[in-house]
């Protein structure tokens, strides 16, 4: 019998189980897929706190500002290179060299230094996927305009027969290279070429396609150039949200924590308002998980957590009744689509409640992240925010 | 104003359209096109793309399928690349009336359509996904036709005879002189520019907005705008085309088209061509209806919803399939000389008809146009090949320079231009990656598109590439595509609104099929977009 078993294995249910473990709980996580962190740049968008507390059943409402403060700062304890800045909320670089907040970010990430001085060494890669460094350099100039962008193009023998096919190199693949001893060298032979290329001190560097974040060597390795080095953004998938995932699923497995990844629950097994155990099939055969708790954490309907028909939709694991929304969609694409709240409603406690009656569903499970109702990340900008805290209060409560 | 002067003036550049400047042009007749929007504005970038075997029509309009088996065989051999061949079922299901069996297996054989009967065994281990309780089968000639190929290999065709065309220049009205047509006013949408065209004749092939036109001039004619509404699938749900065999009807045809599939259609009169946006209603009906074919239809993934108008003719009930003064009247397709119907000279409209026989239009107008004109020069139109045979030569030099996958797609887009883009990969490899992946367009086949004098928007982008057109509708491919429109910065309006209006233009389409998968990939599109660019935010620039 687990303390806790936990369904999803993306930023919520990592962080919740994260918080649960160090609390002493044993818990089972259990992920279908790879989650959606893959899809993320690194950077989580927290959003304007208080103004979406005033949104009626958002999360953020639903949830103290107490517990969102903790949970955010629990996430920096568990990750100091993240920075966070309550007064101004850091820039990051869009893969087009624009900026947008940041939120919640790697130091390595964070774009307020480019402000600062008046020479921008915006570095190309050779054929590196889905980077435009006149765009870049045009947008980085409008942005900082008291700066002059100029374009270092390089290439790297390793790739040198990818080169020569035109096949291009992604930034997952750059990324991954610069933290190989090989990569390293390299790159402190690059950098230090342009040392001796550079004229004048008021220098910064932008370099796409590295992400020094969880590596003790790139970041020591960086430091010793006279130059701070920002890193952008990256288009999905994006090597700062895998390594995030990686390092959330070590430190849940350093504390204890144990997953089973590849198969999804496909049935819970519930009697009146608790949900008793949980069936997943592995080997051909399901193995039955039974705990005292359930965080339902399975991503709402990119995760795969909600299946949506032609005739309706489901909440597929526990099959608690969802919140719908009476409008679909309307005509502007990036405006507000209504469709994007559905999810689950809950209680303070992140229990979930029948949308229609308020009634409590179960007892013993709580839902976080995406699954939840009455929010969207991709209008307000606090899908991370949203996961943390979520998270965090399911960990922390379990 | 800008005047051209000109034999024919064509208005309209549809299949009929294209396909009268190319059968003029061969004649040696000196033709100029107008068409608001891009090429395939119309009806013709939004139909089945069904090349008719004629066996849908023995029944209830013999004379129509006749003209459609002829146009099948005629357009298989000049429009080769146009056309996958798949061949079509007609199928009958246990409510189906077998008399009506009977009568269509005659009217196949009156009409001179080879038919072949195939095994119920057969046909479901053919066809899986076909609902195993079919009574019977037969095959047919039926094929799947590239609407915009066959569209572009026209026009080029003509413009290799010396045909003109000129697109985003809206004809805003008939010029007349008493009882004679003499040119048109127009405007053109790219400079704002208004603009004149003067010929000895013009030609009225404007599909839904024909009556617009002959109104202009004060002269009558009605056609009836008939609303379709399709579905696009994700998958090649079916190898071949299927066909329900009973009376027409709505939802009872899949047609194959590369990796999707087409489930079609529906019929709803309506007052207006602008009026094409498929409501959940008919989306509803047709998951019903295509329920009935292919059991598992909810299961399968919707691409986007469209819908077309048709511009039908009003038939003249009392003596269906007449010959009245001054009309050839197939109850397909009219041609309406105003001469003999208004007493108005030098003007003609061409309205109805089906995509399959849009040749056979375009020849009957163009004997009309030559004999007014004088002209003598005998039609060639099925004779003659849309487009220049490709190579072993080309063939192999293309197979050395892109995958193998889109090889074949490239070499029928470009034909003759083939080269131009090849030459641009082997200088630099890194322009043989594939910008769209979903649908194998290379970044230098992007690049030609884009540098094209013709093209001024994402969406004509597509229109030539079929970039955006694939699986992720444009989620990854439109990002690629910002920085070549940016590189030829005066063309294009600035690129966050050519990106929004692209976006919400893909989106009109799978708005009313927002569910499954279609709804994950929308909310990863949004993440992109939204989340990671930050095109959406307002307050950003």
């Amino acid at each position: 019998m687990w303390d806790g078993v936990i369904i999803g294995g993306g930023l919520a249910g990592l962080v919740a189980g994260i918080r649960a473990s160090e609390r002493g709980k044993k818990l089972m996580l259990v992920a279908e897929g790879t989650g959606s962190l893959t899809y993320s740049s690194g950077a989580l968008d927290i959003g304007a706190i208080d103004l979406l507390q005033r949104s009626e059943k958002h999360p953020y409402a639903l949830l103290q500002e107490k517990s969102i403060r903790d949970g955010l700062a629990y996430f920096q304890t568990l990750f100091p290179e993240y920075r966070e800045n309550a007064e101004k909320p850091p820039l990051v670089l869009t893969p087009l060299g624009s900026c947008r907040t940041g939120g919640l970010a790697p130091a390595g990430l964070i774009a307020d230094r480019l402000s600062q001085v008046r020479n921008i060494v915006l570095m190309a890669p050779k054929g590196m996927k889905d980077f435009f460094a006149s765009v870049v350099k045009a947008n980085l100039e409008k942005e900082f305009c008291q700066s002059t962008v100029r374009i270092y193009p390089f290439q790297v023998s390793a790739f040198a027969s990818w080169y020569q096919v035109g096949r291009p190199v992604n930034g997952i693949e750059y990324a991954r290279f610069w933290r190989t001893e090989t990569g390293m060298q390299e790159l402190g032979r690059l950098l230090g070429e342009l040392t001796q290329d550079i004229e004048g001190s008021s220098v910064a560097v932008v370099f796409p396609g590295l992400t020094r974040v969880f590596s003790e060597s790139l970041q020591k390795l960086l430091a010793q150039f006279p130059f701070p080095v920002v890193e952008m953004t990256d288009m999905s998938p994006a090597f700062g949200g895998d390594i995030l995932h990686e390092a959330l699923k070590r430190k849940f497995k350093e504390l204890g924590g144990e997953m089973m990844i590849g198969s999804g629950v496909w049935q819970a097994d519930c009697e009146g308002k608790t949900c008793q155990q949980v069936r997943v099939k592995s080997k051909g055969r399901d193995s039955i998980l039974k705990a005292k708790e359930f965080i339902l954490a399975t991503g709402g309907v990119f995760g795969g957590g909600v299946e949506v028909t032609p005739t309706g939709a489901q909440e597929k694991v526990l099959k608690i009744p969802l919140f719908l929304p009476s409008e679909w969609t309307q005509a502007q694409f990036l405006r507000e689509q209504p469709y994007a709240r559905l999810g689950v409603e809950v209680d303070a406690a992140l229990r979930p409640l029948d949308p229609q009656s308020g009634e409590l569903i179960f007892k013993n499970v709580r839902v976080v992240g995406r699954m939840l109702a009455h929010w969207d990340p991709w209008v307000e900008f606090c899908g991370g925010g949203v996961s943390v805290a979520t998270g965090w209060l399911a960990g922390e409560t379990l | 104003m800008l005047a051209y002067s000109t034999q024919v003036v064509i208005v309209g550049g549809g299949a009929t359209g294209v396909g009268i400047l190319r059968d003029l042009s061969m004649r040696g007749i000196s033709a100029l096109l107008f068409e608001q929007g891009d090429l395939a504005h119309g009806t013709s970038s939004r139909f089945h793309g069904l090349l008719h075997s004629g066996a849908r029509y023995v029944v209830k309009d013999p004379v129509a399928a006749t003209e459609c088996i002829k146009e099948n065989l005629i357009l298989k051999k000049i429009a080769a690349n146009c056309i996958a061949d798949t061949g079509g079922w007609f199928v009958q299901m246990k409510e189906d009336d077998p008399d009506f069996v009977e009568r269509w297996l005659a009217g196949c054989a009156a009409s001179g359509i080879p038919v072949q009967e195939i095994s119920v065994e057969e046909a479901r281990s053919r066809e899986p996904l076909l609902n195993s309780e079919t009574v019977r089968v037969f095959e047919v000639p039926d094929a799947a036709v590239d609407g915009f190929k066959i569209i572009w290999g026209n026009a080029h065709s003509a413009q290799r005879y010396g045909g003109q065309y000129k697109i985003y220049h809206q004809v805003t009205q008939l010029l007349r002189e008493g009882d004679q047509i003499t040119g048109i006013l127009g405007i053109d949408h790219v400079t704002g520019e208004k603009f004149k065209a003067k010929g000895d004749v013009v030609v009225n092939a404007a599909g839904a907005w024909a009556s617009q036109i002959a109104g202009s001039a004060g002269i009558p004619l009605e056609v009836i705008c008939d609303k379709g509404t399709l579905l696009a699938f994700n998958h090649r749900l079916f190898n071949r085309v299927i066909n329900r065999l009973r009376t027409p009807g709505d939802g009872d045809i899949f047609v194959p088209h590369e990796t999707i599939t087409i489930l079609g259609t529906t019929s709803e009169i309506i007052d207006s061509p602008q009026r094409n946006q498929p409501s959940d209603a008919e989306v509803r009906r047709l998951m019903d209806l295509g329920t009935q074919l292919l059991p598992r239809l909810a299961e399968q993934r919707v691409l986007r919803a469209f819908s077309g108008v048709r511009p039908l003719h009003r038939e003249d009930q009392e003596v269906p399939g007449s010959e009245e003064v001054g009309r050839e009247v197939s109850r397909n397709f009219a041609l309406i000389d105003h001469e003999v119907q208004d007493g108005v000279h030098g003007f003609i409209s061409i309205v109805g008809g089906k995509f399959t026989t849009y040749r056979l239009m375009a020849e009957k107008v163009a004997d009309w146009v030559a004999e007014k004109l004088g002209n003598q020069v005998p039609c060639r139109t099925a004779e003659e090949s849309l487009v220049p045979a490709i190579t072993e030569a080309l063939r192999a030099r293309a197979f050395q320079l892109l995958p193998l996958g889109a090889t074949d797609k490239m070499l029928e887009r470009l034909g003759e231009w083939a080269p131009l883009v090849l030459d641009q990969i082997e200088a630099n490899p890194a322009k043989g990656q594939m910008l769209c992946e979903c649908e194998l367009v290379s970044v230098a086949e992007v690049e030609h598109a884009v540098t094209d004098a013709d093209t001024h928007s994402l969406s004509d982008i597509r229109r030539k590439t079929r970039l955006g057109m694939g699986t992720c509708q444009g989620a990854f491919c439109s990002y690629r595509a910002l920085p070549l429109l940016w590189q030829e910065e005066e063309k294009y309006s600035s690129l966050k609104d050519q990106l929004i209006e692209f976006l919400n233009q893909r989106w009109k389409g799978i708005r009313p099929v927002l569910w499954g998968q279609q709804l994950r990939e929308t909310e990863l599109t949004r993440a992109v977009y939204s989340g990671i660019l930050r095109l959406g935010d307002s307050k950003k620039a």
